[in-house]
């Protein structure tokens, strides 16, 4: 083994304190363009993905407005496949897959675990030029005619029309590489680079979800590729493999597409359960209840999401027997769901709870995910199913998962980890005024909608029978309602930027590294010194220890006690010596 | 495990796991010639498992390789076969709903309401309930004759 | 596990004594080389989940029409197809003989052996290309352009499933192929570097990768020899 002894000048960390952080050490447009900082990288994706998100929520809200009344209100049948199309493919494959991993991951992670960069930042910065590369496919699939095959891609429709389904189905292989790549670096990131004393039991909950997440990126992204490679050769060539005229099987496709889509769920929604916990044991001040059971779960999902595609698949025509099978998995994925949920609850008895915005966001989780979840087993029921296959009821059911928990969770970690990341304050009052608008915007846009699948209205029209009415312009109010808090948040966010209240190191008195041994605006190597971990995740005791107090009263609500840093690690020479002792 | 130097294959390993390669190339193609029915599938994939498998140990290098390698390797092995066992669990029995029918419900219920006014006492044979009841399964039979025998 | 992470210096840039190839945010040799062969483990797991695919589909089809495959397979070249495997066995030992020797700072052998290598996968794919255009004479091609004529491919015209069969096929190679020739690409590159001395027994990271990579491209092959030829 290499030694790698050197001196550390002691004054070098007066220089490094207030001057220079990540943002400031080195400036320009190509500082940011070539950067390998993990951190630059996670900001990259941040500004790509809220200009995604933008995208695919307007054409969320002009299909709303469609749907306003029955008959044509403001486009006709074919753009409205269109933009439900794109807003699924924006939505699911360049906003959702990516969001959490790739901001807050990159962000944060490194950071957690006390490592000054992940394994391959030269593969971190690769992945979000494939990305970018993903994006512009996606563009010139729009102005190729663009594409109504909805986001399944489900063939023979997608290997018969023509249009931009190519670039398109190009586009989604590239994207894929992105994912794998941000899936690879995190693995090896977490196995290989923790700080001294961060054993995997000491890891935060974050770290866990997003590991468990990266494993379905690594497993399940190559199948949608190949997916996607077999769609294009059916395109061009006629291979005859999905397509039923020339002797395929296309509910072959389903399966192939499934086995990718149904874990990418879980890709989706593992960091979310990651941030929750962090979220739920910050603002409560308590160590987090379960936190094994929490960890292992998250695996447990990631493993068993792979065994429950065919339940998408219940009116394809597949075999009896495999959707049996497959219902019965589906039954099971509700067990690891309830333990984390019942492990948060139990967390937040006798905690003491702090309603900072973050905390809404966490709560409204709560709330949105056990009513997505419950739906989930409801569709996941064979018989069940057959009704509401292809109604608003499964738009709602996925929308209460994906927007309500994925989206919910990510705007929850956004404000937590906003000070870290930009060194400012944002608005708490506007916070929480628009987490409130979110809140009851969401449940005003999907629970209609849950009402109206279960009455037979189909997904995927831009127009419907008249006794539905009512229903869908609820609805589209409550999608002005998401939308407007939606704006109020990036409004204040980019107020924040520049007239935000300077953040301190740890404003919420978290425990986790990145709040306890980073400076408020991180330094380039995040760490002044790599920190010697000694104790859990979430040990808010030892904090009482130490400033006293201890039942929490001594201190007002906003202000909370700040735990002690970790110590440094020793270096080299010390190991060396205690090793040769 | 102790990092002092690389660890290296002997290249004696090396030689004799390469034979057997070749010694099991020699043995797939030879079985091929031998008829044996519905075993020369597994015999053959057994074959080149065993083949993948020092290529994997010996020349890979995994025997002697920080186990969390191995796991990853096992556990994507694992996942390649969960894809193909379960989408052949649809394929081979594909069209096991025996009672698709291309009739709808209600014009069976009719169909029987005037078979019942033909003949007023309806004989109790002839409730069928069971899947295997009906017979008529034109759409069934052409998706499964060949996968499901 | 909790012993792979060894202690981080603290953080000062430059001036200290760091081999050349250690990047600045490992700790040491050990953790890089640790990190970049359990990174290259992940890697070809997502390759076999992509090749994994394509085997469903063989499977699938195969499942359903086991008489037109077995007819099918029968009209590929057996020939070739055990030379090949011969081939790529042989290319394999001759990648784990060129780590064998770098690790022992024997970069002569270790270039020689990359570079056999190297010659060995252009045979691979000079015999592919043999039987690729034998099977376009005989208007074998995947998909649409299906036409089977000529003495020993015409009773496959009316088959039912056989151009899926050749379309598995020329896919299920033709991707093998593609990363025959990437593997290539890379195989000239590392034995380039080593012929420069960039590797040694204290750094040769990449020939590994690249070792495992080839391996990998050889496994793929050792399934798919049987599947299509043999049975």
């Amino acid at each position: 083994m290499s030694t790698t002894t050197q001196d550390a000048p002691v004054e070098d960390e007066a220089h490094h304190d207030e001057e220079t952080n990540y943002l400031n050490h080195d400036t320009g447009i190509w500082s940011w363009l070539a950067t390998k900082d993990h951190k630059r990288i996670g900001i990259l994706y941040c500004i790509s993905l809220a200009v995604v998100f933008l995208a695919a929520g307007i054409l969320a809200l002009f299909m709303r407005a469609e749907l306003s009344a029955p008959g044509e209100t403001i486009m006709g049948n074919e753009t409205y496949n269109q933009v439900f199309t794109m807003h699924g493919i924006l939505m699911v494959f360049l906003f959702l897959v990516p969001s959490i991993p790739a901001i807050l991951g990159n962000f944060v992670l490194p950071m957690q675990i006390g490592a000054k960069d992940v394994a391959f930042p030269k593969l971190n910065l690769a992945s979000w030029y494939v990305y970018m590369a993903g994006a512009i496919l996606t563009i010139a699939a729009l102005l190729t005619g663009g594409v109504d095959t909805g986001w399944t891609f489900y063939t023979p429709y997608s290997s018969t029309t023509g249009g931009g389904v190519l670039w398109m189905t190009a586009a989604i292989f590239v994207a894929g590489f992105a994912s794998i790549f941000t899936g690879l670096n995190f693995i090896v990131t977490v196995h290989k680079m923790r700080a001294p004393g961060m054993t995997w039991n000491r890891l935060p909950l974050f770290i866990w979800g997003i590991y468990a997440t990266s494993i379905v990126q690594v497993l399940a992204t190559p199948v949608i590729g190949i997916t996607m490679v077999l769609l294009i050769l059916e395109q061009t060539m006629q291979i005859g493999i999905f397509d039923p005229a020339l002797g395929g099987d296309p509910v072959l496709f389903q399966h192939f597409f499934w086995f990718y889509s149904h874990p990418a769920v879980y890709i989706m929604i593992l960091p979310a359960f990651g941030i929750l916990s962090e979220l739920i044991a910050t603002f409560s001040r308590s160590r987090i209840f379960g936190y094994r059971a929490i960890a292992l779960s998250s695996v447990a999902i990631a493993m068993l999401g792979f065994l429950v595609w065919g339940h998408h698949m219940f009116v394809s025509g597949q075999s009896a027997i495999s959707s049996i099978v497959f219902s019965l998995i589906t039954y099971l994925i509700g067990i690891p769901s309830g333990i984390k949920v019942f492990n948060w609850v139990a967390t937040l008895y006798k905690g003491s709870i702090w309603l900072q915005t973050p905390m809404l966001y966490a709560l409204s989780f709560l709330f949105l995910f056990t009513i997505g979840g419950f739906t989930g087993i409801m569709v996941g029921v064979l018989a069940v199913d057959v009704q509401l296959h292809d109604t608003y009821y499964v738009v709602s059911h996925f929308h209460y998962v994906m927007m309500g928990g994925s989206v919910v969770a990510l705007l929850g970690g956004m404000h937590y980890w906003w000070p870290k990341i930009t060194g400012r304050m944002y608005n708490e009052t506007l916070g929480k005024i628009a987490a409130g608008l979110v809140f009851v915007g969401f449940n005003l846009t999907f629970f209609p909608q849950l009402v109206l699948g279960s009455r037979g209205m189909p997904r995927r029209y831009a127009n419907y029978a008249e006794r539905f009415a009512g229903l869908h312009e609820l609805s589209t109010y409550g999608s002005w309602v998401l939308g407007a808090g939606l704006f109020l948040i990036l409004g204040y966010a980019l107020w924040s930027l520049a007239y935000g209240e300077e953040a301190p190191a740890n404003p919420w008195g978290a425990t986790t590294l990145e709040w306890t041994n980073v400076a408020a605006i991180p330094d380039h190597h995040n760490f002044k010194r790599t920190p010697l971990v000694t104790r859990g995740p979430y040990d808010f005791h030892l904090a009482d220890e130490v400033f006293g107090g201890g039942d929490g009263e001594a201190l007002g609500d906003d202000v909370p006690r700040i735990p002690e840093p970790a110590p440094s690690a020793p270096t080299e020479d010390d190991t060396a010596a205690s090793a040769s002792a | 495990m102790a990092h002092d130097g690389p660890h290296i294959v002997p290249k004696s390993v090396l030689l004799r796991v390469f034979g057997g390669l070749i010694v099991l190339t020699i043995l797939t193609v030879a079985v091929a010639y031998v008829p044996l029915g519905p075993l020369g599938v597994p015999v053959a994939i057994g074959i080149a498992a065993v083949k993948a498998s020092l290529v994997v140990l010996f020349f890979m290098h995994l025997k002697y390789d920080n186990p969390v390698n191995a796991l990853t390797f096992t556990i994507g092995t694992i996942f390649v076969i969960v894809f193909v066992a379960i989408t052949l669990l649809d394929t081979a029995f594909r069209g096991d709903l025996g009672n698709v029918n291309q009739r709808t419900v209600q014009e069976i219920q009719a169909e029987q309401e005037r078979a019942e006014q033909r003949n007023e006492a309806l004989p109790a044979d002839s409730l069928r309930i069971a899947p295997a009841d009906y017979p008529d399964q034109e759409r069934g039979a052409s998706m499964s004759t060949e996968g499901g025998s | 596990m909790a012993t792979e992470t060894a202690p981080a210096p603290t953080e000062t840039d430059g001036a200290h004594d760091h081999p050349a190839h250690l990047e600045h945010h490992f700790v040491s040799s050990k953790q890089q080389f640790d990190s970049a062969k359990l990174g290259m483990w992940v890697f070809l797991i997502t390759e076999v989940l992509l090749f994994s695919g394509m085997f469903v589909a063989y499977a699938v089809f195969r499942q359903w029409n086991p008489e037109v495959f077995v007819a099918a397979s029968n009209t590929l070249d057996q020939m070739w197809g055990t030379i090949n495997t011969v081939v790529l066995l042989t290319s394999s030992l001759t990648v784990a003989l060129s780590i064998h020797y770098i690790k022992q700072d024997k970069v002569k052998q270790c270039v020689y052996y990359l570079l056999s290598t190297l010659g060995l996968a252009g045979v691979f794919m000079v015999i592919k290309y043999i039987e690729y255009t034998a099977k376009f004479e005989h208007g074998i091609y995947p998909g649409a352009a299906f036409d089977p004529h000529g003495a020993h491919y015409e009773h496959l015209a009316g088959m039912a499933a056989a151009p899926q069969f050749f379309s598995i096929y020329f896919v299920m190679t033709g991707i093998h192929g593609l990363h025959v020739v990437i593997g290539m690409l890379v195989i000239g590159a590392i034995a380039f570097m080593a012929w420069r001395g960039s590797f040694s027994s204290e750094w040769y990271t990449p020939v590994e990768l690249t070792g495992l990579y080839w391996h990998l491209v050889d496994i793929v092959w050792i399934f798919l020899f049987p599947l299509l030829y043999l049975i």
